[in-house]
């Protein structure tokens, strides 16, 4: 590899878009070369500053509520604005998202769908609705010795709440939610600005897998008799790491 | 509740804070990134029919951020007049700078206000690119979608996005250290 080429292919390299061939072949490059190593390293420690510092500006709750629910009150601008939405498609599209969901569950079931396909469906809907309605957390702690009785007082069982906040992970809180007609855990981690669901219930045999819809990673596995899914739009990559971490804590 | 609410609320409403966060970094304040991102999501209810598979995270990206753009060119034409300019014409930059610098920034002594203060001070197209793969993580592909423009022109602007923050920061850098060492 020439040092032009390995120089131009160091931003795609540092955004994931290199194949696995011309990955490795430019970091076998960069070892033997000082110049390419300091570019490396500067865009490296660019894109680390940028997400870690770089503010994440989350969408006021009124302008989501008032997108949903037409609460003009809510959702106006303080004043001097023009452009409101009108009230009668605000009201048309909240008329609600609980009926939303049930309506996306019915028309799955009439398609005939396997268990574990309603299952992950009705994971992405908890997401989406908990997403949607601000209503992510109902037990905000970061101390696991709060959120994991909070949780078994709850529920049948008590599910694993591990400190992941060493390795990257912080523990956001808890709330309870029902898929396939069954309470279960979900245990909210923090990562940059992504937040992720841990789903975990008492486990049925299911084969892991990993999967995404409309930009959100859904990963699933069984582990000590429960069945965790963990869903986020934080990719792919990453979502498997706190897998990993999940399934390293719970022991074998 | 029609097909068409409940695909909006199913596929939309769920990117809405990745909405917000683009409209607020281009247009800079709170109160218009919320009026840009409530015509936008209109706009997006309006024609949810074009969603066909197509993910739904670039597809509404794109809506907020051609309503941002058009924002900016009625409110701060400055911004994104000239500004591209230079850029395009610079080319395809990724080797036209290769001057030494330190072996790493010292960014992680870097005030979080100072990187942001940066990051707000870049020309909207370099912005919007290092926010979208940054912030929202987006592929090189995905963000040519929601920018209209080529993957080839994706990459020039994040490179010379990059190097322009970096360069403010060494900037901030050096006045830092002379501050010191008087």
């Amino acid at each position: 590899m020439k040092q032009e080429d390995a120089l131009s292919l160091l931003q795609p390299y540092v955004d994931g878009e290199l194949d696995a061939a011309t990955s490795l072949e430019l970091e076998r490059y960069v070892m033997g070369d000082a110049i390419a190593r300091a570019q490396l390293a500067r865009l490296r420690s660019l894109s680390s500053a940028l997400r870690a510092a770089a503010d994440y500006h989350v969408a006021p709750a009124s302008l989501r509520s008032g997108i949903l629910s037409g609460t003009r009150g809510a959702a106006a601008p303080p004043k001097g604005s023009t452009r409101h939405v009108p009230a009668h498609w605000l009201r048309s599209v909240g008329i609600g998202v609980a009926a939303a969901a049930f309506a996306s569950i019915a028309t799955v079931a009439l398609l005939g769908p396997t268990q574990q396909d309603l299952t992950e469906h009705d994971i992405f809907a908890a997401h989406a609705r908990a997403t949607v309605s601000d209503r992510l957390i109902d037990v905000a702690s970061s101390d696991q010795h709060t959120v994991k009785p909070w949780l078994s007082a709850r529920l049948g069982f008590s599910p694993p709440v591990p400190d992941l906040s060493g390795r990257g992970f912080e523990l956001a809180g808890g709330r309870i939610d029902v898929v396939g007609g069954q309470r279960v855990a979900v245990i909210v981690y923090r990562r940059r600005q992504h937040m992720i669901d841990v789903l975990v219930r008492p486990a049925r045999e299911e084969t892991p897998s990993a999967k995404s819809r409309d930009g959100f990673n859904l990963n699933h596995f069984t582990q000590n008799g429960m069945s965790f899914w963990l869903i986020s739009d934080l990719n792919a990559n990453e979502l498997g790491d706190l897998a990993r971490l999940l399934v390293a804590s719970a022991g074998p | 509740m029609s097909e068409n609410d409940r695909r909006f609320q199913d596929a939309v409403l769920p990117h809405l804070d990745a909405a917000y966060n683009l409209a607020r970094w281009l247009t800079g304040n709170d109160h218009d990134a919320r009026d840009v991102v409530q015509d936008a999501c209109l706009r997006a209810y309006r024609s949810i029919g074009q969603l066909r598979g197509a993910s739904a995270r670039p597809w509404l990206l794109a809506i907020v951020r051609n309503a941002c753009f058009s924002w900016l060119r009625a409110n701060r034409p400055t911004e994104v007049a000239g500004s591209l300019d230079d850029t395009e014409r610079a080319g395809s930059t990724a080797r036209e700078d290769t001057s030494p610098g330190p072996e790493t920034l010292a960014l992680e002594n870097l005030d979080r206000k100072v990187l942001n203060d940066a990051i707000a001070a870049l020309p909207a197209p370099y912005r919007e690119v290092l926010i979208l793969r940054e912030l929202e993580e987006l592929s090189y592909h995905d963000i040519a979608n929601v920018t209209g423009a080529p993957v080839g022109t994706v990459m020039s602007r994040l490179s010379r996005g990059r190097r322009l923050l970096a360069q403010s920061f060494q900037v901030v850098l050096s006045h830092v250290e002379s501050g010191g060492r008087r």
